[in-house]
């Protein structure tokens, strides 16, 4: 699953840890999901979308339906 | 929470194992030792039971201790990346103990004392942990 997270927090001019700190995970959760590492389960995108004012659809895609 | 690496569930679960690791790694030694020093040896077979039942509790604990850090850790990463740095401890484990047991049945390794499992699994999972810890630096 592809995301915009990084170029949303450097929009913001948050570090990871500022976003992270803001999510109350771990740094290493954000650099997780930012590099496609980990997929956040449905609460903690929701946190994300909540946090970036847009919907999830807008922070993540579907690879599979970019073909 | 802050940005840090460790949540207040991880601090917990270091806290919690520290306290236990005195237990676990000198337990069956301890034990040992009291036999010898009291001249107990050979030991009843109540006593055998009641020994070994000591020497088992720590790793009771310890698995007590897993269980409170999965669910008192709220980062579903930092839970995902333990269960990972476990199941590769398992495995390890499973791997280590099956080729010693082969080994040892075809008459080509010594016998390998059962309380041994816990050292290759303790020393998979840290060797696990570290490897994850840097994967996701």
């Amino acid at each position: 699953m592809k995301n915009r997270l990084r170029v949303l927090r450097a929009e913001r001019e948050w570090s990871q840890a500022d976003l992270a700190q803001r999510l109350e995970v771990s740094r290493q959760s954000v650099n997780a999901i930012e590099t496609g590492k980990f997929d956040p389960s449905l609460p903690l995108a929701f946190k994300l979308a909540r946090l970036f004012e847009i919907s999830i659809e807008e922070i993540f895609s579907d690879d599979e339906l970019r073909g | 929470m802050g940005p840090h690496v460790s949540s207040p569930a991880r601090y917990r679960l270091e806290d919690r194992v520290l306290f236990i690791m005195v237990p676990m790694f000198f337990a069956f030694p301890i034990v040992l030792a009291i036999a010898d020093h009291y001249h107990l040896r050979p030991i009843s077979d109540v006593l055998a039971v009641v020994y070994a039942a000591l020497a088992s509790l720590p790793f009771i604990a310890a698995v007590v201790i897993f269980g409170l850090y999965m669910a008192e850790e709220k980062d579903e990463f930092q839970k995902s990346v333990f269960t990972q740095s476990l199941l590769w401890g398992i495995g390890a484990t499973f791997a280590v103990t099956s080729f010693w047991g082969c080994m040892e049945q075809f008459g080509h390794a010594r016998h390998m004392p059962v309380f041994w499992v816990q050292v290759v699994f303790s020393i998979a999972f840290v060797i696990a942990t570290a490897a994850n810890r840097w994967r996701y630096r």
